[in-house]
């Protein structure tokens, strides 16, 4: 048919298609297999590049700040992302439920640390978080009550910490909205004969709105996990992956072995091992979902 | 019994009212004042927590450096003076890194949607074999971290002699942000029912013309609403722009950031303050402009990735 | 679908995957190539400006250099004008890869120690100018001090890969009026500091500060306990082998700095405390003492900065260790951060400006910033102040100098000893487990 040769017509594929898989081969998928195939060395181009075979593998499982770097990725991604569905629905409830229309100046307002740059935010909490001579306001509010004030960024547990409260600040906001976006998709009269049913309160919630929103919540577990897997920007602001390397993801691992140990081999394995990461998580999150939905 | 009792709603969900419905006073008022006022003072404490940090840092940047060193660090600036503005802005370099964050996150921007929505209507619209396993190929770049991708293209980089310039952070975000474009574009495609284009081919129309004159078009607000969010993306980058930026002068915002208190030298606080400052009013002036089209741009590009 | 549509779909997927493959394969080949040897410059000027990259949190080089390029090399500075840019000394190993491999290296930079050895990165590929060679045909080496020629070459395994822009000798800056206000008198051995930090501590005052921030004047310490306990060739030994790290005397080294942290003798906020915050504290008086390098010169001698004014600054060696094969005499001496020249960039104009700054930085340094360095002081320079002076004397008497800590260590080893050593200082780290991460490091880079 006519129209099915133009809709198929081979030119116009070429045109439109052809500049974004050109670039998009050259630039992400050559380099990806080119790093796949850079974990089997050693090296860098400085120095010239040594043949390694799985060693830097091995190495891997065998070093002990890679591991460290590996479950501080874990770790991080895991409180953050629960961290930030919890509040953010919390906050979606609040808006649909108790604020109703005027949730919108509460929402502005939540919403607008999730763009300011990631480093400007950092530094700011490095700065509010600061103890000694030129110690910020929350040393200052400790002390006023009658506390010590802390040193926050002389342990990893501190600077975790901190970056917990920072990124949750940051982001919240921007998980309120996804979410508070799918709780209005949830049709009016659902709730009114759920309500006529005498449900009310947090029984509405638990047996209803959740269960309702169960698609949007799956999303935001995904978007939520995908991004904190690879955090780089707040925790190399905060504290340089400090103290030592208690806060230090893989993402900034790699980034070090690569350009400050002048190591391309190692570093292309460390991030081979971050990307499997995201695709196992992304996949076992759908997986899990899929039988939810199967099962619900 | 529940203790929650929801008011009646007096406006369709989602739609926004500058100003609370008035209600006659009703003997429960009182109560159900009450009742709400542990919300509101939570609502206070919320805005108080979202919005301090960025006062204090107002407030700081209108401070001298002894100020900061003598005075208690809620005292508020002895004077509005500009002095701290202006060092960061010339000494500190944040004009030059604004600049070249505006000239890298343009020219990005504008190819990647070129790109990836032409992409994306060949794709979605058009009708051939193989069209399912590219936008897989494309689907599955999203989740590939940067890192994987960094040393590759810095050798590749190196080579072709683009070093020195904003080149290679532009070739490298609007690669980036392909994935993600043709994806959302590509579900944004199927959700428009064939036939209209079927009905301009049997027009005369070609594919290419169709694209233009009906593809985009139809598209405009989600092309809209992608470009504020990819806008967001490139903006906010550090990894690429930390590591393809190899003189100063060729900064952007977030490494700007960065090395700014190295270039001081010390916690000079004051010019920092004001750098940070910089960002987020400007930001914020955006923001305030083009809030409701952020946060539905955003939502959205979450949803369906 | 049909399977021979579906055989198509595969075949065709195999070919792109083919293709890739070999494109790889291609890339790869020639990505061994970059690391093949530079071509001399030597013959032409590539650069257009003398681009200089200096360490963000040490200001002595760059500030000089510009005074001489207004002053005596304001000719060379016509024809190569100066262009200086600053990195912080955390990030310099990171800066400099990220610039040699894309050749973008400036004239002159500051460079890691490993990285100018021969065997560094840079001495593997010639990327740094061989300085002896490169003066002797200028005619100006004999404007070094051999006392420095031989800290440089000991420091980077024999390449004269920096000029010695400073000559800095190690020690212990006390205050005179602490000291006196509370009856404690100089010490000659360890022991005695920790008794004095003791006192001091109760009095009230900052037994020790530093910029623990930076991580390597907390492993100075280290570094100068092993000197004192092992001997000047202590770290010598562990680069052969014949020694190790987790060895107990290395160890003990370790975990003294580290019962000097968990006492509390560094102060609140030793770790995030920089440079500027840590010589404040020493010169307004908050804190007694305060190891660091001769560099300090510059601001003792300048009266803003110092308030306990120069009559009330001492400086004494790091102490023995009791029963240590080391002496405090043998000095800890360093030229400064290693700068080095890009072979690359170097041509005539470079020569010009190297030259004017071998005859002239040593007396404009000496004049302007009471610095001690590496180069003959041509000039005659008049009112030396008597800190300046005292510690002229030293360097010029001093016949056994030792290097630091991490002087022969390859980056990893040395980033991972200055950043972990925080978490040594605070308890969350053993001097066993310190050391060990140390010294597998070390066996690793081999």
């Amino acid at each position: 048919m006519h129209v099915k040769n133009v809709l198929g017509d081979k030119k116009a594929i070429l045109i439109l298609l052809g500049p974004a898989l050109l670039v998009y081969t050259l630039v992400k998928l050559v380099p990806v297999f080119w790093s796949l195939g850079l974990t089997f060395f050693t090296g860098n181009p400085l120095g010239g590049f040594e043949f390694n075979g799985v060693g830097n593998f091995v190495r891997f499982f065998t070093d002990p700040q890679a591991m460290s770097a590996l479950g501080f990725t874990l770790k991080y991604a895991i409180v953050i992302s629960v961290g930030q569905i919890l509040l953010g629905y919390g906050l979606a409830l609040l808006y649909v439920f108790v604020l109703k229309n005027a949730s919108n100046f509460i929402r502005t307002v939540v919403f607008f640390p999730t763009i300011l740059p990631t480093v400007a935010v950092a530094l700011l909490f490095k700065s509010l978080f600061a103890v000694g001579d030129q110690q910020g306001p929350v040393n200052a509010g400790f002390q006023i009550i009658g506390l010590e004030s802390v040193d926050w960024f002389a342990t990893g547990d501190g600077t975790f910490t901190v970056a917990i409260i920072m990124e949750l600040w940051r982001s919240m906001g921007f998980f309120a909205v996804l979410l508070y976006a799918g709780l209005l998709d949830i049709p009016d009269e659902t709730l009114e004969s759920a309500r006529l049913d005498g449900a009310s309160g947090w029984r509405l919630v638990r047996h209803i709105v959740i269960p309702l929103s169960l698609p949007v919540l799956l999303s935001s577990v995904v978007f939520s996990a995908n991004n904190t897997l690879k955090v780089f920007d707040t925790v190399l602001a905060l504290n340089n992956g400090g103290p030592g390397g208690e806060t230090t993801p893989l993402t900034l691992y790699m980034y070090r072995t690569v350009f400050s140990y002048s190591d391309y081999g190692y570093g292309s394995t460390i991030a081979f091992v971050l990307t499997i990461m995201c695709f196992l998580v992304t996949l076992f999150i759908f997986r899990s979902a899929r039988r939810d939905n199967t099962t619900a | 019994m529940t203790t929650q009792t929801l008011p009646p709603v007096t406006a369709p969900r989602g739609e926004t009212t500058p100003s609370k419905p008035t209600r006659p006073l009703r003997p429960g008022s009182l109560i159900r004042f009450v009742k709400r006022a542990p919300i509101r003072v939570f609502l206070t404490v919320l805005v108080l927590v979202e919005l301090y940090p960025l006062f204090w840092l107002l407030m700081g940047s209108f401070k001298s450096q002894s100020e900061f060193t003598s005075k208690p660090t809620w005292s508020l600036p002895e004077s509005i003076g500009f002095e701290n503005y202006v060092a960061a802005w010339t000494t500190g370099s944040i004009a030059t890194n604004l600049w070249n964050s505006v000239a890298v996150t343009v020219p990005s921007l504008f190819l990647m949607l070129l790109l990836g929505v032409a992409a994306a209507y060949a794709l979605e619209v058009m009708v051939w074999k193989g069209r399912n396993t590219i936008l897989l190929a494309f689907v599955a770049g999203i989740m590939i971290p940067g890192q994987m991708i960094l040393v590759p293209l810095f050798t590749v980089y190196f080579r072709s002699g683009l070093t020195s310039t904003l080149w290679p952070l532009i070739i490298t975000y609007t690669v980036m942000g392909l994935p993600l474009t043709v994806f959302l574009m590509a579900a944004y495609f199927r959700a428009i029912p064939r036939e209209i284009f079927e009905a301009a081919t049997l027009d005369g129309s070609g594919m290419i013309r169709s694209f233009f004159s009906i593809g985009i078009p139809m598209m405009r607000n989600a092309i809209v609403t992608l470009a504020l969010v990819q806008f967001f993306s490139i903006w906010n980058d550090l990894l690429i722009a930390l590591t393809f930026t190899t003189k100063s002068s060729l900064a952007t915002v977030q490494v700007g950031l960065l090395n700014f208190s190295d270039e001081y030298g010390s916690t000079q606080y004051g010019p920092l303050f004001a750098a940070i400052s910089i960002n987020v009013v400007g930001m914020l002036v955006l923001y305030l402009f083009l809030n409701k089209q952020i946060m539905a741009g955003l939502a959205a590009g979450a949803v369906k990735g | 679908m049909s399977t021979a549509f579906v055989g198509r779909r595969k075949r065709a997927i195999v070919t792109v995957i083919a293709g890739m493959g070999a494109a790889t394969l291609l890339l790869s080949a020639c990505a061994s190539d970059s690391g093949s040897g530079s071509e001399g410059g030597g013959g032409t000027d590539t650069a257009t400006a003398f681009s200089l990259l200096t360490p963000a949190e040490n200001s002595i080089v760059r500030d000089e250099l510009g005074v001489l390029a207004g002053d005596q090399c304001v000719a060379e500075d016509e024809t190569l004008p100066l262009e200086s840019e600053t990195v912080a000394q955390a990030d310099v190993n990171q800066k400099i890869t990220l610039l040699a491999s894309q050749d973008a290296l400036p004239v002159m930079f500051v460079a890691g120690t490993a990285q100018v050895k021969p065997d560094g990165d840079l001495g593997k590929n010639d990327l740094a100018l061989d300085y002896e060679a490169t003066l002797k045909e200028l005619g100006v080496w004999d404007n070094i001090l051999p006392a420095a020629v031989s800290t440089v070459k000991a420091a980077y395994g024999g390449n004269m890969a920096s000029l010695p822009f400073q000559y800095n000798l190690e020690g212990i800056w006390y205050n005179k009026q602490i000291f006196a206000d509370n009856d404690v008198e100089v010490p000659e051995t360890y022991d005695e500091l920790l008794d004095a930090y003791e006192v001091f501590d109760k009095a009230g005052v900052t037994p020790i500060t530093e910029p623990g921030s930076q991580g390597w004047p907390i492993t100075r310490l280290i570094g100068n306990y092993i000197f004192r306990s092992v001997g000047p060739d202590a770290m010598e030994k562990i680069k052969s082998g014949d020694a190790k790290l987790t060895d107990p005397e290395y160890v003990e080294a370790a975990q003294a700095i580290a019962d000097l942290g968990t006492a509390g003798y560094f102060g609140e906020g030793i770790t995030s405390r920089d440079t500027d915050t840590a010589y404040a504290q020493f010169l307004s008086g908050e804190a007694a003492t305060m190891y660091m390098g001769s560099w300090l010169l510059a601001n003792l001698n300048n009266e803003e900065e110092n308030k306990i004014g120069e009559e009330n600054v001492g400086f004494m060696p790091f102490p023995n260790v009791e029963g240590g094969a080391g002496d405090s005499s043998q000095w800890p001496a360093n030229a400064g951060a290693a700068t080095a020249v890009s072979s690359k960039a170097y041509g005539p104009k470079v020569g010009d400006w190297l030259t004017c700054i071998a005859e002239n930085y040593g007396s404009s340094v000496l004049a302007n910033q009471g610095v001690v360095s590496g180069f003959k002081v041509n000039e005659d320079v008049a009112d030396v102040k008597p800190l300046t002076a005292e510690i002229q004397t030293i360097v010029t008497d001093a016949s056994e100098t030792v290097l630091w800590f991490e002087a022969l260590f390859d980056a990893k080893t040395t980033s991972d000893a200055q950043t972990n050593v925080s978490l040594l200082i605070t308890g969350q780290m053993t001097a066993d487990d310190y050391m060990n991460q140390l010294q597998s490091d070390l066996d690793q880079a081999q």
